[in-house]
């Protein structure tokens, strides 16, 4: 069975059990996330060091504020591959990344439905 | 209180909007560093900023360093929002300028609390603040009155004078005495005696304009300059103060009171360049000039034409003609 990614529990404390918030982080959420996952895998693809360090940051802190912390440690994995140029690395690392976003993407959709409910 | 948040992040953005809003701050939120330096450094700008460490545009540590370029404004409290924790990484920032910093992600009640941190310090700069411009009234106005003092009074006048040289426009120079001043202290009292100067001070400065000058020069003399003056209307306008100042009689905790005042009055523009010094000799004696004609009168400081071995001598003492 597939982890849990996003800890509920802590996003509702950070949003300081604020529903309404919640629901449209997650919402800016699922709207942000496929255009930065798009932007990064395009990054990898070129092999461009400075771009996937960009969009590796980016995607770690919007991973870091819906509290979903291994798939934001493994975008921490890439933003340091490409601050230290490891571009041959950073297929393998991206392919982590994608299984846990695909996982990710599908329990956003559970998530929002349980905070709506 | 304001506070700026800085994130390019959308959703790190609304978070802390949020967050910030509810803790009762008054949020103005920008996507870049650029703009965040840009709010920060407007005079009535936020005194508070949460700014992102990655930023396009200027990052955390540039915005920090643009705003401390800034040496004339109210202090900024900055904390730096970053995912950087090694110490080299800290260590910049702080150096940038950043009072604080804060690892993402944060803790609601963390930040909250080092902004409380943030918010005494600003909080005793303003009171820093406001004892340094007591201190400076202090300085610089007569205690009684609140008008500017004898110091003040006279480096304004010299300013004034050369000014109106440069523009060759006249200022004109008043110097008044109330008119036995010592006798109202032995009648009535002392305490009656200081509403008596405090109400001359009011009705002198509601006689001028604002950008005219109006100071204590002594005991019971008044220094005043009506800036940029028509030489034509000079005497009208003393006539008028001095009108002012005698009716109607002052009301005091011992009683109404009927007070007058002598005045002397000097147009500059009919001296030619003599100092500040010489000048007030002169309407000091136009004053004594005043106080010998029967008082309650503005006597003219008119130059004299006689070669200089034939002037008048000068008033001995103030305390002569009271």
């Amino acid at each position: 069975m597939a982890r849990y990614f996003i800890d509920l529990e802590e996003l509702l404390a950070r949003v300081e059990m604020d529903r309404e918030l919640m629901r449209e982080l997650l919402k800016i959420f699922k709207d942000e996330f496929p255009l930065r996952y798009q932007a990064l895998r395009e990054a990898v693809e070129s092999l461009d060091a400075t771009r996937v360090v960009q969009e590796a940051h980016t995607l770690k802190g919007m991973l870091w504020n819906l509290a979903a912390g291994e798939p934001a440690e493994a975008a921490a994995q890439l933003e340091r591959l490409g601050r230290n140029q490891e571009t041959g690395k950073f297929r393998e690392s991206f392919a982590q990344f994608e299984t846990m976003a695909k996982e990710l993407s599908r329990q956003l959709e559970a998530c929002m439905a349980e905070v709506s409910g | 209180m304001r506070i700026l948040i800085a994130d390019d992040e959308f959703m790190s953005r609304r978070l802390l909007e949020k967050t910030m809003q509810r803790a009762g701050y008054e949020v103005t939120a920008v996507e870049n560093g650029r703009l965040a330096a840009a709010e920060l450094c407007k005079p009535e700008g936020p005194k508070l900023a949460l700014l992102d460490w990655i930023m396009p545009e200027l990052d955390g540590p540039g915005v920090c360093r643009e705003v401390r370029k800034r040496k004339d404004q109210s202090y900024v409290y900055m904390i730096l929002l970053t995912s950087k924790e090694k110490k080299e990484d800290v260590v910049a920032g702080l150096e940038s300028g950043a009072d604080d910093y804060l690892t993402k992600p944060f803790d609601p009640e963390e930040l909250k609390a080092r902004l409380r941190t943030g918010m005494r310090i600003l909080d005793l700069e303003d009171r820093l603040i406001e004892a340094r411009e007591g201190m400076r009234f202090q300085a610089t106005h007569d205690a009684l009155t609140c008008l500017w003092n004898r110091g003040v009074i006279m480096d304004l006048l010299g300013r004034e004078l050369t000014r109106s040289r440069r523009e060759r426009k006249c200022t004109a120079i008043l110097l008044g005495d109330l008119d036995h001043f010592k006798s109202v202290n032995d009648t009535y009292g002392h305490l009656a005696g200081d509403e008596v100067l405090r109400e001359t001070a009011r009705r002198l400065v509601s006689s001028v304009r604002s950008y005219d000058f109006v100071g204590r020069f002594g005991g019971e003399e008044f220094l005043v300059t009506l800036n940029n003056c028509d030489p034509a209307h000079g005497l009208a306008r003393a006539e008028k103060i001095r009108q002012t100042i005698a009716d109607p009689p002052v009301d005091t905790s011992a009683g109404r009171i009927a007070i007058s005042m002598s005045f002397g009055l000097l147009l500059s523009q009919e001296w030619g360049y003599m100092s500040v010094a010489e000048l007030l000799h002169e309407v000091d004696t136009a004053l004594y000039g005043a106080k010998a004609a029967g008082r309650n009168c503005v006597k003219v400081a008119a130059p004299k034409t006689q070669p200089d071995d034939a002037r008048a001598p000068a008033p001995e003492a103030a305390s002569r003609r009271r």
